[in-house]
């Protein structure tokens, strides 16, 4: 198993490597920082714009071989990704961002996987029954809510509670106070900040989850081996729970597993809507910045969480299915 | 006699369908005792299954159950899930018919046996391993302590079923339901199958329910028969007289229509025209009135009831098979049939309820073997496969003998059998002459043609005009998105026939076959089983070959279809002088249409002759265990007989044998002395002429 995996991770980290360097190239061509400086009232000097963008090692006057030569170094040698056409530190933006989304993506996720499973297993179980087609109803206008509006009704049913209560339960922006010490009420603080933005993730996100859990296992009721199981003496729903669900929760596990990058640069609506300074509001940031290092950046780290949950994916199969050998 | 185990009385189920409501199970009653078993035969679709599972309370939800299971003198029909479920596993067990697909697969074996017994009984774990261990040297199952550890996918089929019956035995029920136990599984792995269902039945003292379409497993393990028929019961009997004396055509027509592996062919076989009912609407009378060749106005009028017969087994068999023992038996003998009192002996009036169909006289039989060209041969066929480990740089570790020498010729007008277990290399055998390239080693020669010294497409091509192949399965042989006359025009079109010249081949074919012509434009969707393997006949027909290679042709197909098809394949062989190589599994179909046979283990032919001298006098080991385990539709041979009952499974064919293939499970090698023990292990016995007989070739060193 660690063997397999090591191999897994040498194939994953050439990936990497060959993906950042690909965005490199692309955005380099495609992003063009001396237009930042277009059209300003007083124009910039020319030397001035050329200084600044060579400062930044985003000259597209210098060539384009020797930028990427010196960026590369940067990184492998000194860890250094650069920094912003304005002269911002990548690895200062990116240092704290990830643990910004980290916190929101990685609840979100947990919550939505909970949901789903449970609420495909509950349904699948009950086919047909009043309780699946509500359940299957309302998954299908969850999943048609634009995030935008989702954030709005919350946002504003959250206000109407802090009014109603006249104190502030949930914060609408931002994802930390600043002026709060000390460890439990840090912690309230964060929950509070976290609370909604986290709704809006689930609310928008459980229910593919849910469909997908559902028709796997509902495969799965079908076969031969619940049938057994029920023969043996197991009620329905015991026969479900014991033998149909761990073979259904594989194709899951590596849906989810697999979603996790799109989660960490997808959240931009949601983080810009409630005002949280994480990657995907970086993303998008760095994009109407032209910000090249910045965006090779996101990348790379996007590349990275891919890789770590195609790990992920692969750790679950192994452990849910002994059919799968390794090697 | 005491009160019956299980009573069913008028069971009836039905299921909503898009098209209706079909009425699976129409009122079947039956009585078991304990230790008793019930046969319940009768062709898919019959209700057979859907009444176990009934009786099991595992029927989908929407079913609707009517009538009444008592179970020792409880109802069970209308319990909750929660109350039969400490009915089921405890009181009454099932062995399913797939056993690759009937445990958990990503559990360990062991721990599925011990979760049926700690459902039941408040034992410890470590109290339900050792019980689990015990049921599983019980049924068979080696070095049972470690393989309690072991998934599903480590088994061989017949292992897996082991293990199934094990679970089925673990708190010792009273009712074990077995639903086509055997089916999946090859001859002699049924032979051990149906050997440890009886253990288990010995041991737990449990009644059976043997659910079956195989009329010798029923005559070698039941003591009363259920003939099923669309949802009905045709006819209960003590199994004697069912076999003996049965008083419903439907039954006389399953007899009739079973080749026997134990009688050189002297007939064709009775087939049952027609196909079974939808059970949808049905229209009022006697279910089976279409396909009844005594069929009379009144069978039209009302669905006979199921009424008592005479149990009387006529004089003729009492003198054939000598006085049968009386029995105590749960079931009196009832036909459902208006005729039935006037059926005797399976004739009706003095005449055969089924007349006996002609096939034309094979004018080639006439001329001797030697004299007829032959269109076939194979001279030490060989067909490796490597074994390859590794993911991207891929390492040969070791190779595949699939096939591994094997020489025959066919004549023209004549047909060979290779039959052997699953694995043995059979179908690989066909695949390498279909492909008609030079064979990895040896040569095979194609009417006179070598296919080494083929260099062009297009000689390939005419080669292929003489050698036409028929697949397993028709249902997924045909394209379902062609017409017949697609289908059947396909061969030719590809050989370049002109158009006009297949049109008119096509309906011919289609007649030859025995299909309507007028349905020329239908796809295979409107048609049954049979019907669908009538057109892959016609359609390897239509470029006139010489050869027609037949993979298992009629092992999909139910009893009463297989009947027709094979007496089709017959007549045409006669009609139209062609050869055949068959590959099939069942030998009683083998012994039917085959002239010669070779039998095939691990990629050799271990016995290779005359088809009723290899059946009568078979002389390697392999082939007598083969012929043994094949269960005879006679209850009193099948029980007096001897039987030779194979350990174990087909061993891999990776390793290069440096003896006989078959010593790891041969049993006359067991009562060899050492030296000779030697011999079996260190020397590969040739394919070799017995002393008496010219054309018998086995490959053992003490026959």
């Amino acid at each position: 198993m660690v063997r397999y995996l090591g191999r897994r991770l040498v194939g994953w980290l050439v990936m990497i490597f060959v993906a950042t360097n690909l965005t490199y190239f692309l955005a380099s061509f495609y992003l063009d920082p001396r237009s930042n400086y277009a059209g300003r009232r007083p124009p910039v000097p020319e030397e001035t714009i050329n200084a600044t963008l060579s400062a930044a090692n985003i000259n597209d006057q210098d060539p384009i071989l020797s930028r990427w030569w010196h960026w590369l170094e940067g990184v492998v040698a000194h860890w250094n990704w650069g920094t912003s056409p304005i002269g911002d530190s990548v690895n200062g933006q990116i240092g704290f961002r990830i643990w910004v989304s980290a916190e929101l993506v990685l609840g979100a996720t947990i919550l939505v996987t909970l949901l789903g499973v449970a609420l495909g297993v509950y349904t699948a179980a009950r086919q047909y029954s009043a309780a699946d087609r509500v359940a299957q109803g309302s998954s299908i206008i969850t999943l048609n809510i634009p995030v935008v509006v989702a954030a709005l009704v919350v946002v504003i049913l959250a206000i109407k509670v802090n009014q109603a209560t006249g104190s502030t339960i949930f914060y609408v922006v931002g994802s930390q106070s600043l002026d709060v010490h000390g460890f439990l009420p840090v912690l309230l603080d964060r929950l509070q900040h976290l609370i909604l933005p986290t709704i809006v993730l689930v609310l928008t996100g459980y229910a593919s989850v849910h469909f997908l859990q559902r028709t796997l296992l509902l495969d799965s009721l079908g076969t031969d081996y619940v049938r057994t199981a029920r023969a043996k003496g197991l009620t329905r729903q015991q026969a479900i729970r014991r033998h149909a669900l761990r073979t259904s929760l594989i194709p899951t596990a590596t849906n989810v597993a697999f979603s996790i990058p799109a989660l960490f640069t997808g959240a931009v609506l949601t983080e810009s809507i409630f005002g949280w300074q994480g990657m995907g509001q970086y993303f998008a940031t760095t994009l109407r910045t032209n910000d090249i290092n910045g965006v090779v950046a996101v990348a790379a780290f996007g590349a990275a969480m891919t890789a770590i949950g195609a790990m992920l994916a692969d750790i679950a199969v192994v452990v849910l299915d002994p059919r799968v050998r390794l090697g | 006699m005491s009160d019956p185990l299980l009573s069913v009385r008028d069971l009836k189920v039905s299921f909503p369908s898009e098209a209706g409501r079909v009425d699976a199970v129409r009122g079947v009653s039956f009585d078991l005792h304990p230790g008793k078993t019930l046969g319940i035969v009768g062709e898919s679709g019959s209700g057979k299954s859907v009444t176990s599972l009934a009786v099991m309370g595992l029927l989908s939800e929407s079913a609707r159950v009517e009538g009444s299971v008592r179970l020792g003198g409880r109802e069970l029909l209308g319990l909750s899930d929660k109350d039969m479920s400490g009915i089921r596993g405890k009181d009454v067990a099932m062995v399913f018919q797939d056993p690759l697909s009937s445990l958990t697969p990503v559990f360990p074996i062991g721990r599925q046996i011990v979760e049926a017994i700690r459902i039941h009984q408040d034992v410890s774990p470590k109290a339900a391993a050792d019980r689990a261990i015990d049921l599983l040297r019980l049924v068979g199952i080696p070095r049972p302590e470690t393989r309690l550890k072991a998934f599903p996918h480590e088994f061989s089929g017949g292992m897996r079923q082991r293990v199934m019956i094990a679970m089925a035995m673990a708190n010792d029920p009273k009712l074990i339901i077995a639903d086509e136990p055997t089916t999946a599984l090859d001859v002699t792995i049924q032979a051990q199958i149906l050997e440890v269902l009886k253990t288990a039945q010995a041991e737990t003292g449990a009644a059976v329910i043997m659910i079956t379409h195989d009329l010798g497993v029923v005559a070698g393990s039941a003591d009363d028969v259920l003939v099923m028929y669309a949802g009905r019961a045709v006819e209960t009997a003590p199994v004697n007289e069912a076999f003996y004396a049965p008083r419903m055509p439907y039954t006389i027509g399953l007899l009739e229509a079973i080749p026997r592996v134990d009688t050189p062919r002297g007939r064709p076989l009775v087939p049952i025209a027609g196909n079974p009912p939808l059970l949808i609407d049905l229209p009022p009378g006697c279910p089976y009135v279409a396909r009844c060749p005594i069929a009379i106005d009144a069978c039209r009028e009302k669905e006979p009831d199921l009424l008592p017969v005479a149990s009387d087994l006529g004089a003729r068999v009492v003198a054939e098979v000598g006085e049968v023992p009386g029995q105590d038996s749960d079931l009196d003998h009832r036909a459902a049939c208006i005729r039935a009192h006037e059926i005797a002996d399976r004739r009706i009036g003095g005449q055969p309820v089924y007349p006996v169909p002609e096939v034309p006289e094979n004018r080639l039989a006439a001329v001797p073997r030697e004299e007829r060209p032959t269109v076939l041969e194979a001279r030490n066929l060989r067909k490796e496969f490597p074994l390859v480990r590794g993911a991207v740089l891929k390492r040969k570790v070791g190779t595949v003998h699939a096939v591994d020498g094997v020489s025959f010729d066919i004549r023209q007008g004549e047909t060979l059998a290779i039959v052997g277990e699953s694995g043995s290399g059979k179908t690989t055998t066909l695949l390498e002459i279909m492909n008609l390239s030079a064979p990895e080693g040896g040569d095979l020669i194609v009417g006179g043609v070598s296919t080494a010294s083929l260099s062009k497409a297009r000689e390939q091509r005419a080669l292929r005009r003489d050698l036409q192949m028929v697949f397993q399965d028709p249902a997924s042989a045909i394209d379902p998105r062609l017409t017949v006359f697609d289908i059947i025009a396909e061969p030719m079109q590809a050989i370049g026939t002109p158009k006009d010249e297949v049109d008119a081949r096509v309906s011919e074919l289609m007649e030859l076959v025995g299909l309507d012509p007028a349905q020329i434009d239908r796809f295979p969707a409107a048609f049954s089983g049979g019907q669908r393997q009538r057109i892959g006949i016609a359609r390897a027909l239509s470029t006139n070959p010489k050869v027609v290679v037949l993979d298992e042709p009629v092992s999909a197909l139910d009893v009463s279809i297989q009947a027709g098809v094979i007496n089709l394949l017959d007549e045409l062989k006669a009609k139209l002088g062609l050869s055949y190589l068959f590959v099939a599994h069942d030998l009683s179909v083998v012994r039917h249409l085959a002239d010669r046979v070779a039998v095939m283990y691990l990629g050799a032919f271990v016995e290779h002759g005359d088809v009723d001298t290899v059946f009568d006098d078979p002389r390697h080991p392999y082939t007598q265990a083969l012929i043994s385990a094949i269960p005879l539709p006679d209850p009193i041979k099948e029980r007096t007989r001897e039987r030779v009952v194979l350990r174990g499974d087909l061993p891999s064919p990776t390793d290069q044998a440096t003896g006989c293939r078959f010593v790891s499970r041969c049993p006359l090698h067991l009562t060899l002395d050492s030296s000779q023990q030697q011999k079996c292990r260190e020397v590969v016995p040739e394919l070799t002429r017995g002393s008496d007989q010219a054309d018998h070739l086995h490959a053992c060193h003490f026959r």
